[in-house]
């Protein structure tokens, strides 16, 4: 076969051309679905707009309202920095020492029991999890009032997600403990991928233990870690469909984050407009933070080549 | 075989028994019973093919409360529409229409169903956009199926507005702009369902007043019960109404600023949008208005007696397993609660009692007055015109669709008595509001209940749906003491001063007008008790 050019279309230009063209229809639907809402968004955070409805040109009027004008603004990003906090507290440590005990079973056997113990569990769907906590577990005679009550501290009991002061911290311990099975599995393939070369060093030298676990396992899954923090900050910039099921931001504002406040403006309220512009804002805010991320936070590779 | 061979063939033959199992979960029932009027294919006659989406209460298929048949009424009374109109068929369809998201997308596409079910409040907000069609045309001409049958004086002969029994609540459903957008199908009432032999263990009875139905429920929460079951919702929107009517009751002679003379005869006194603005311009419902004051109040005097969780609480359930003694509840549970065969309590059902002068120096001495109102609203999309070319003005497509004619044929249909009377009564659940059908007996205390007068507003309704939000949230912290009645009334008066200012922009309020009725009230305002304003 040749490839030298034949004509005036040589094959090298056809497979570039054949590559291009395959990738049309994804970049396309890509560019429509994707792309497009996000400049649609800016462009309409511009304006007072509502669908069905005549859109007037505001200039920059929504941020404004939205950063300096809005009483929900500020407490819902103070509220939205505690959850993504304890759930990066939480999704940093609980499954990476997790992990870090499967690792530790000699047999392969045992691993493997643990691994898919901790896995199941991601079958079931976030909203059926919610809905488990809301109805069963914080529910007026619920497992933790029941308990309480069981314990001789019934007068503790309350509706912990209506109670505007354990409102949040019930939300953040949703999920409690923690072992979540996606993170777990990826610590676990960090671990397992240290080299065995690595670990007997760590041992002759007389590291082992707690020692070992921060002197060397951490170091050697840095990756993992960056990309679980970078998908949890994420997560918890964008989501807010837990808060809708359990307690739709309230009681008050107690709740609300400024997803689901873009969500209410939305939707509720019918101010697009303005949406647009809390979702610029929290666009900016997730850039800002990967960036930061990417930037100061190196992974094993790059940790590996400063050395 | 060995035990590994055994245990093999269990693994292959698992799978295809799930799968086996798994459809037949999933395989649609069969049988004469069920009807779902579902989307179906049709022959090339059919010219009109009209989407209704019912809602769960008369959807056909749907077995209410999961309890006894599948619905049919409907679908029987459509099919008979069908037989009259071999070009036309009708789908049942079940959408999230009060999924605001859902509607707003359909709408603006011109798709979501040509009949929809919602709170007619709800679509108040969206008229200006031709997304609904004002009803008045039809529901000031005769009703053709009433005509048909030859009796000038039959209920919908000369108006079918005549043909509905509760005309003080069927018309003022009139949006702001003074047009109809719904058809008000049939009512619901709410009540206090009350376990009669709760009351009889703690020994307490009916309450006369509200200082009597707070005392019983102290006895029952002290006898381990949770006297009354509650939901946030329920402050935000009931509650609010009826203790502010109470309260206000007594002063409207002097700050009923607009008497539509078509609607005062059915709405008397009742404070709209404009009126509630002008209002707050003066003084009211501020801070420094001591009647709104009381009004919270009384509703955290009430909610001490309620249940902890005031969101995500399943009311219904902590009633028929006896942990609640009483249940505000609308009267569409009256099939549940008759069909439980293992309830294995007595119940009834009262309404609350009126506030007197030992609650509040501000009571009116009034009895409480209706806060429910009509159920099933039936409103006819911008799909019904989908005939007529979307660029002209909704009126010129409302005068040129075929297609709306027939769907206005439909609701025409349903509401004739023989017909509606199948779909209304096929089980306990919502009041008739067409003249000549007969409520069910399970039905009479709140058919006595809807008798009373009309609330003086509706607070929910007043404003747009952030008002609404903002103040059910509001409610919510205050309720649960995550706010002093102070906080409370500082941060409701943010956001009536935005939903105030937002009403009078968005829909142009000529709030001067009002000026002149008010000078004219002063004298009997000055006979009245702490008002905020000053004259």
């Amino acid at each position: 076969m040749t490839t030298e050019r034949t004509g005036w279309f040589g094959y090298r230009a056809r497979l570039t051309l054949s590559c291009y063209a395959l990738l049309a229809a994804t970049l396309v639907l890509l560019a429509v679905f994707v792309y497009v809402p996000v400049v649609w968004a800016f462009s309409n955070s511009l304006y007072q707009f509502e669908v069905g409805g005549e859109a007037q040109f505001i200039g920059l009027r929504n941020y404004q309202e939205f950063l300096f004008e809005d009483a929900v603004t500020w407490p819902s990003f103070l509220n939205m920095a505690l959850l993504t906090l304890i759930a990066v507290a939480a999704r940093l440590t609980v499954p990476l020492i997790v992990a870090r005990f499967i690792c530790s079973l000699p047999h392969e056997r045992g691993r493997y029991f643990y691994r898919l113990l901790f896995l199941i569990p991601i079958v079931v769907p976030g909203v059926a999890v919610q809905l488990i906590w809301g109805g069963l577990v914080y529910a007026e005679r619920g497992l933790v009032n029941e308990t309480l009550a069981a314990i001789g501290l019934a007068d503790w009991a309350r509706g912990w997600l209506s109670d505007p002061r354990t409102a949040l911290v019930a939300v953040a311990f949703v999920g409690f403990p923690f072992v979540f099975g996606f993170e777990v599995l990826i610590y676990y393939a960090g671990l397992s991928n240290i080299p065995t070369s690595v670990n007997e060093a760590a041992l002759l030298e007389g590291c082992t233990g707690i020692r070992k676990f921060f002197l060397i396992d951490v170091p050697m899954v840095m990756s993992q870690l960056k990309l679980i923090l970078i998908l949890t900050i994420i997560g918890g910039i964008q989501g807010f469909e837990g808060l809708i099921i359990l307690t739709q931001g309230g009681p008050g504002f107690k709740t609300t984050v400024p997803g689901l406040w873009m969500y209410y403006n939305a939707f509720s309220f019918q101010r697009f407009g303005y949406a647009c512009a809390i979702g610029v804002c929290l666009f900016v805010i997730i850039f800002g933070l990967t960036v930061l991320n990417l930037r100061y936070f190196r992974s094993t590779e790059e940790l590996e080549g400063a050395r | 075989m060995t035990v590994a061979r055994i245990i093999g063939v269990l693994k292959a033959a698992a799978l295809p028994v799930i799968l086996l199992f798994g459809l037949w979960a999933l395989w649609p029932a069969s049988g004469d019973d069920v009807v779902t009027l579902g989307p179906r294919d049709y022959g090339p006659e059919v010219k009109y093919v009209l989407k209704v989406a019912p809602g769960p209460m008369y959807m056909p298929g749907v077995e209410p409360f999961g309890i006894g048949k599948p619905l049919r009424g409907l679908a029987d009374v459509i099919r008979a529409f069908e037989a009259r109109f071999p070009d036309t068929r009708v789908e049942c369809i079940t959408v999230p229409v009060m999924r605001r998201e859902f509607l707003i997308t359909q709408l603006s596409s011109g798709q979501a169903p040509d009949i929809i079910n919602v709170n007619v409040e709800d679509v108040w907000m969206d008229i200006q956009k031709g997304w609904y069609v004002p009803l008045d045309h039809w529901l000031e001409q005769p009703n053709p199926f009433v005509v048909e049958k030859g009796d000038p004086t039959a209920p919908g002969a000369v108006q079918w507005w005549d043909m509905f029994e509760y005309q003080a609540i069927s018309r003022g459903k009139a949006a702001p702009d003074n047009l109809n957008y719904c058809v008000s199908f049939d009512m619901i009432e709410t009540g206090i369902y009350y376990n009669k032999d709760v009351f009889r263990k703690v020994g307490v009875d009916v309450p006369e007043d509200w200082e009597g139905f707070l005392e019983i429920m102290g006895k029952l929460r002290a006898a381990g019960y949770i006297p009354l079951l509650m939901i946030v919702g329920l402050f935000n929107d009931w509650a609010t109404d009826l203790i502010f009517d109470q309260l206000y009751y007594e002063v409207l002679p002097g700050i009923d600023l607009v008497q539509d003379p078509t609607r005062e005869g059915y709405l008397e006194g009742y404070l709209d949008w404009d009126e509630i603005a002008f209002l707050y311009e003066k003084g009211f419902f501020t801070p420094r208005d001591a009647r709104y004051r009381e009004v919270f109040r009384i509703m955290k005097d009430l909610r001490r007696y309620a249940n902890k969780n005031l969101t995500g609480i399943d009311m219904l359930r902590e009633f028929v397993t006896q942990q609640g003694a009483m249940l505000w509840h609308p009267c569409n549970i009256i099939y549940r609660l008759k069909a439980d065969k293992s309830l294995g309590f007595e119940w009834g059902v009262f309404y609350l009692p009126e506030l007197t002068k030992r609650t509040s120096k501000y009571a009116s001495d009034t009895p409480m007055c209706v806060i429910g109102g009509s159920a099933v609203q039936f409103e006819v999309t911008n799909t019904a015109v989908g005939d007529t070319p979307a660029s002209l003005p909704l009126g010129e497509r409302m005068r040129r669709s075929t297609r709306l004619e027939r769907v206005m044929a439909l609701l025409q249909f349903l509401c004739v008595p023989e017909n509606y009377e199948r779909i209304v009564n096929e089980y306990e659940a919502l009041i008739p509001n067409i003249r000549g059908v007969t409520p069910l007996p399970a039905l009479r205390p709140f058919v006595e209940i809807l008798q009373r007068r009309y609330t003086t507003t509706k607070w929910t309704f007043t404003f747009d749906l952030k008002f609404s939000e903002v103040q059910q949230r509001l409610l919510d912290l205050y309720l649960n003491d995550g706010a002093t009645l102070d906080e409370f009334m500082e941060l409701q008066n943010e956001n009536l001063a935005y939903a105030t200012k937002n009403a009078v922009l968005r829909k142009r309020l000529d709030l001067e007008r009002l000026e002149g009725k008010w000078r004219e009230l002063a004298p009997i305002r000055a006979t009245m008790e702490d008002l905020p304003c000053d004259d």
